[in-house]
């Protein structure tokens, strides 16, 4: 479990917040979706639990134990995160290089890495790619590989920062679904992060971000029905929350009438 | 035209000359690089030409297809004959037009500059098209491990060498993007004075240096998260696997070279 109790962490040269006041609790085995408009402090977030941002007030607690210099490279072998821009994670020349990234990091011998490369190429289906260089990978497929580098790691919990963002809808379904089923097959905690409404389907809980704060908090049903919280949140909604939100406001009305409120 | 230019670049293939050890193929190059001042007579340098030659042959490239890739280097080669021919003085003078002459000492010594010059060049030329630019990196800092003694960082630019390559595509794409959009625009660095067109690439560079500080950025998180922290204690996932082909590789070039100053005059 992780938990964040009244973090607050401002960027050096702004002068707001990016984090404000920041309580937050990620449960094991779940998948948390973060959402919020562009600016709102997602990755502000994941950088503090990361350890790539120092100088945060509050304290940032992992199975109760706080977040210190000390503890934060095994942390760090036990959290992944993949980002959102796949050209720009992508360390190897080829594709099995880029897995083993993380492995060879971590002093990991060769005969296992081998295995371990090979495994997690198969979990994401790019096992047949193995010796590609990036430049010949779509984006879809360098989010794939990027998650199996993650997943070779065999880590606790799994981040994604708008890790689909970047994606065409294809790519974006065939990262979902293979998140779906890591989360499904080996329990991996997940907490995804994305400012797309219609992304949280999925998960089991889900937070609201705005202006560096939390607004709302709750199940993906209490976060839908919540119409108030999203609007003010600046999302862009899905258009059938929009329209139900719409057609509340009056029990009934004439078809004249709901062509002008559209 | 740049398409065609083979400098610096690889062409996949399953020859002997690629399956040589990188290692070995960089070393045996640098022995050439000696080998290639032993010979001072006609049979030496046809021994060079025909071991090149050979060379070529075996890695499975054709001489019209590096002839074609090397014509920008063919001026420079050129270039250093003429120079020859106009100041080297000795021997027989078969051109006299007062101001300048030609002597057979010009032309004989122009000869085997050449020969030399672009043997070098074709040597080199077959290491790269044969190697990954990758098991090239790779090779280069097994050869220079040893200079760690002196505290070069050796893994450290290696690894900056490798990264700089995987990079060299997605800011070719870049450029070309930025470049597309700006001519949207109406940006006109294709014609114009070379003052105006000079301008006009100012607002490509600006921000493709833009973008590469914040990929390079966003990648040094990348690499800090996934638990890079220098070489220590790190492990290889790529290894080089050195056979006995390899050392006859390089007891071929000593040879080679043994034979060559023999038959020095
Ligand atoms: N490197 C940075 N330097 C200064 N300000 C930043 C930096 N990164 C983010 N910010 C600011 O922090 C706030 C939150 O940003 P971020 O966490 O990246 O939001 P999100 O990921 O939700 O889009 C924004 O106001 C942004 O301008
Ligand atoms: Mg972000």
């Amino acid at each position: 479990m992780i938990e964040f109790n009244d973090v607050t962490y401002s960027y050096r040269e702004e002068d707001h917040n990016a984090l404000d006041h920041i309580s937050l609790k990620f449960r094991r085995g779940e998948w948390t979706s973060v959402i919020g408009h562009n600016g709102s402090g997602k990755s502000t977030l994941v950088k503090l639990l990361m350890g790539v941002l120092e100088g945060y007030t509050g304290e940032i607690r992992i199975d109760g134990e706080v977040l210190t210099e000390e503890n934060l490279q095994d942390i760090r072998r036990r959290f992944a995160i993949v980002f959102q821009n796949p050209d720009n994670q992508f360390v190897g020349a080829t594709v099995e290089d880029d897995v083993a990234f993380g492995l060879e990091n971590n002093g990991v011998e060769r005969d296992e890495m081998v295995r371990k490369v090979e495994e997690a190429l198969r979990a994401v289906n790019m096992l047949e790619f193995r010796t590609h260089e990036p430049s010949r990978l779509s984006g879809g497929q360098k989010q794939r590989v990027a998650i199996a580098g993650a997943l070779a790691m065999e880590p606790d919990l799994l981040i994604l920062d708008e890790a689909t963002s970047m994606l065409d809808p294809q790519g974006r379904r065939d990262v979902l679904e293979i998140l779906g089923q890591i989360h499904k097959d080996k329990m991996t905690t997940i907490i995804y992060i994305t400012h797309d409404l219609a992304e949280i389907g999925v998960s089991d809980h889900a937070v609201v971000m705005k202006d560096g704060s939390v607004i709302n908090e709750g199940t993906v049903d209490e976060i839908y029905h919540d119409t108030e919280a999203l609007i003010s949140s600046r999302l862009v909604l899905p258009f059938t929350i929009w329209m139900a939100d719409r057609l509340l406001e009056g029990c009934y009305m004439l078809y004249d009438e709901l062509v002008e409120r559209l | 035209m740049l398409s065609k230019m083979l400098l610096g670049r690889y062409i996949p293939g399953t020859s002997l000359v690629h399956r040589i050890d990188p290692r070995a193929k960089i070393i045996a190059v640098l022995l050439f690089m000696i080998i290639v001042f032993f010979a001072n007579h006609w049979t030496g340098y046809l021994l060079l030409i025909l071991f090149v030659l050979s060379l070529t042959k075996l890695a499975g490239l054709s001489l019209i297809f590096l002839f074609n890739g090397l014509k920008l280097i063919l001026l420079l080669i050129i270039f250093t004959f003429m120079m020859h021919l106009f100041f080297t003085k000795g021997g027989t003078v078969l051109v006299d037009a007062g101001w300048f002459t030609i002597e057979t000492e010009g032309i004989i010594r122009g000869v085997y500059i050449t020969i030399r010059l672009a043997m070098l060049i074709l040597i080199t030329t077959l290491l790269t098209l044969t190697t990954s630019p990758l098991s090239l990196t790779d090779a280069i800092e097994r050869i220079c491990r040893p200079l760690k003694a002196l505290r070069v960082p050796v893994h450290e630019i290696a690894m900056m060498m490798s990264i700089s390559l995987r990079f060299i595509p997605t800011l070719m794409d870049e450029t070309e993007k930025i470049i597309k959009a700006q001519s949207a625009r109406g940006s006109t660095f294709m014609t114009g004075s070379l003052r105006a067109r000079l301008n006009a690439l100012t607002p490509i560079f600006i921000p493709l240096f833009i973008s590469a500080f914040k990929r390079a950025e966003e990648m040094a998180v990348a690499m800090e998260v996934r638990g890079y922290h220098g070489e220590k204690g790190r492990t290889s996932y790529r290894v080089l696997d050195w056979q006995f082909k390899d050392t006859a590789v390089i007891i071929m070039m000593v040879l080679f070279g043994i034979v060559l100053f023999m038959i020095r005059q």
